[in-house]
């Protein structure tokens, strides 16, 4: 996930930095659904599927052809820098707690005693769509003009 | 056992790293995604290891923000890209300061023509 999450800052072609970030948000969904999370898991994937579909096109669209000398030594270098950088993760610790502690909470109830919080970010969606669509008609409009 | 908080910790630093870095503007949203996986990570992983259901809920809740973001984002991406022919974050901010002192300049002008 660290080499894949790496790769997708570092590498140059948006379109491969898309891909690797597509494995990272995979292996996330991976990882939540071993540890019980479920409905994370299924909602990491289907939000990242989406995501990531809108990110290949705007990279395809968007990137720049450029003339790399070495790319794949490049990338070699990506993968030993990002191992580095998991090797904390996999042999140090900072003292999670590892007790189990039932609190009762179910899902749907956690979900919907949080419901004023989910209908103030619905709200919120609808802006931003309406800001989205807002900006992208205005410089349609500007073009036309 | 992979320890997750450095796990998410070294994903942030990651994102952290690309926003600093990198120049593109698809490249920084890459970034804030990261760091927002990192951030949600967090909350489902801890809240998994104490059985609590609240994280999953949290993160359900997050996903829409981090939507919110991302077609933010792509919308100012591809409308910045068409309209200036770039997305790099330094050629456009050279751009907007060339634009802000030509029009200091306009202005400064006609102020001396009046006088």
């Amino acid at each position: 996930m660290v080499v894949s999450a790496f790769l997708a800052v570092y590498l140059d072609d948006a379109v491969y930095s898309v891909a690797s970030l597509a494995s990272a948000l995979m292996l996330v969904a991976i990882l939540y659904s071993l540890n019980d999370a479920g409905f994370a898991a299924v909602f990491q994937l289907g939000i990242s599927v989406g995501t990531l579909a809108v990110l290949f096109l705007s990279g395809e669209t968007l990137s720049e052809k450029t003339n790399q000398r070495n790319p794949l030594r490049k990338a070699f270098l990506a993968i030993a820098v990002a191992l580095l950088l998991s090797i904390p993760s996999i042999f140090l610790s900072v003292g999670t707690p590892s007790t189990t502690v039932s609190s009762g909470v179910s899902f749907p109830e956690a979900l919907w005693n949080l419901r004023a919080v989910d209908i103030v970010l619905q709200g919120l969606v609808i802006m931003t769509v309406a800001l989205g669509i807002a900006i992208v008609l205005k410089t349609r409009k500007e073009g036309g003009n | 056992m992979i320890n997750y908080v450095i796990l998410s910790m070294t994903l942030l630093a990651i994102g952290i790293y690309g926003l600093l870095t990198r120049h593109h503007l698809l490249k920084v949203l890459i970034s804030i995604e990261l760091i927002a996986t990192a951030a949600s990570m967090n909350f489902v992983l801890l809240a998994s290891s104490l059985n609590k259901a609240m994280g999953e809920a949290f993160l359900i809740l997050a996903f829409s923000t981090d939507t919110c973001v991302t077609g933010i984002v792509l919308a100012l991406l591809i409308t910045v890209s068409k309209k200036y022919g770039t997305s790099d974050i330094r050629k456009l901010a050279e751009l907007e300061w060339h634009e802000a002192t030509e029009a200091e300049k306009g202005k400064s002008e006609t102020d001396g023509d009046d006088d």
